[in-house]
């Protein structure tokens, strides 16, 4: 067993970010009501975070990632299925890596 | 979106019924476990770090996007708020579960919580505005989906354990390509474009001179920023993962 104590802090706050968010809006809504522009921003949050994410990926990336980002959304669209669109996607990257490209 | 009662039941059938009516969900979120697990031993996490971390943290999308930042120390302070941010539509079920779970005793309302996802939220509160309103049904069907995605973490990090180089089988794309494949489901949503292009582009941006946490972070906060700015009447419906 090998933990690391700035492993376990991180696990501990994050634990208790992911519950205060999970209480957060049950609790509130006995005091206050979300207005539809606050909810608007808050489904926006993880949208605008996955677009941040992947940004910098296309950005860093070569020819193998941005034919791996292709095929994920080609897979979505022909299968819907977000596990075989992801790994048909992983083996391009890794085939593309594996010819030098 | 909820017609039925507010719920005074919490009994043993409600939580039989969470517990057989997820089954459906289980080979999914098996996978996304194990997919968990392969890139959580990627990045460096032990098997006992990875599987402590599932099980007390309890949320795919902000694990997968927490890893997009871990190092060695961990930056907490990115950690926390890339958590923060992932979850943030966490404050929305939970708000939506407040008509229904309202009239029970925080001693049933606030553990059903901890085990609350996208998946049985959705599930209960169709049951529930259907009339089937025993609020146990959370608790059943979060608790079959917890012990699965704990369970599947530890078996993907033990299949991380086999596989080679992670670099040279493009296992450090499998967390864009998770990305990339959630992103291609909500950009389906109307709304989402903007807030989803404002993060690209400015992250791309900060990314030059930042790097990664803060152009994720930045890039985050921009896109939601725009994205409530420009709120009109008849916009949005956002993402329900």
């Amino acid at each position: 067993m090998d933990l690391r104590p700035d492993v376990l802090l991180a696990i501990l706050l994050l634990g208790v970010a992911s519950y205060a968010c999970r209480a957060g809006g049950f609790f509130l809504m006995r005091y206050v009501a979300i207005t539809p522009r606050v909810e608007a921003c808050l489904r926006a949050i993880p949208v605008a975070l996955v677009g941040a994410i992947l940004g910098p990926v296309a950005a860093r990336g070569g020819p193998p990632e941005w034919a791996g980002l292709a095929v994920v959304l080609l897979g979505m669209r022909l299968t819907g299925n977000e596990l075989v669109s992801t790994i048909a996607a992983v083996a391009v990257v890794a085939g593309g890596r594996a010819l030098g490209l | 979106m909820t017609d039925g009662a507010i719920s005074r039941s919490f009994t043993l059938d409600g939580l039989r019924e969470g517990v057989l009516g997820v089954r459906v969900l289980i080979p999914g979120t098996a996978m996304f476990g194990m997919a968990f697990g392969v890139m959580a031993k990627a990045a460096g996490l032990g098997v006992w770090e990875a599987v402590l971390l599932s099980a007390w943290v309890n949320a795919g999308g902000a694990q997968m996007a927490t890893l997009q930042a871990w190092a060695d120390p961990v930056p907490l302070l990115a950690v926390v708020l890339t958590t923060l941010a992932m979850n943030a539509r966490y404050l929305l079920l939970g708000a939506a579960l407040r008509p229904w779970f309202g009239g029970l005793p925080a001693g049933q309302s606030y553990p059903s919580l901890f085990v609350l996802g996208d998946a049985n939220c959705a599930m209960g509160l169709r049951r529930h505005a259907d009339g089937r309103s025993d609020a146990a049904f959370i608790l059943g069907s979060g608790f079959v989906l917890w012990l699965v995605w704990v369970a599947a973490t530890a078996a993907g990090h033990a299949f991380g354990q086999v596989l080679g180089d992670p670099r040279r089988l493009g296992i450090d794309f499998l967390l864009g390509a998770f990305f990339a494949a959630m992103a291609a489901d909500w950009l389906g949503r109307r709304g989402n474009l903007l807030p989803f292009g404002v993060g690209v582009a400015s992250a791309i941006a900060i990314d030059r001179w930042l790097g990664a946490p803060w152009s994720i972070l930045i890039g985050a906060s921009l896109g939601a920023l725009v994205a409530a700015i420009t709120w009109r009447e008849e916009a949005g419906d956002g993402p329900a993962t």
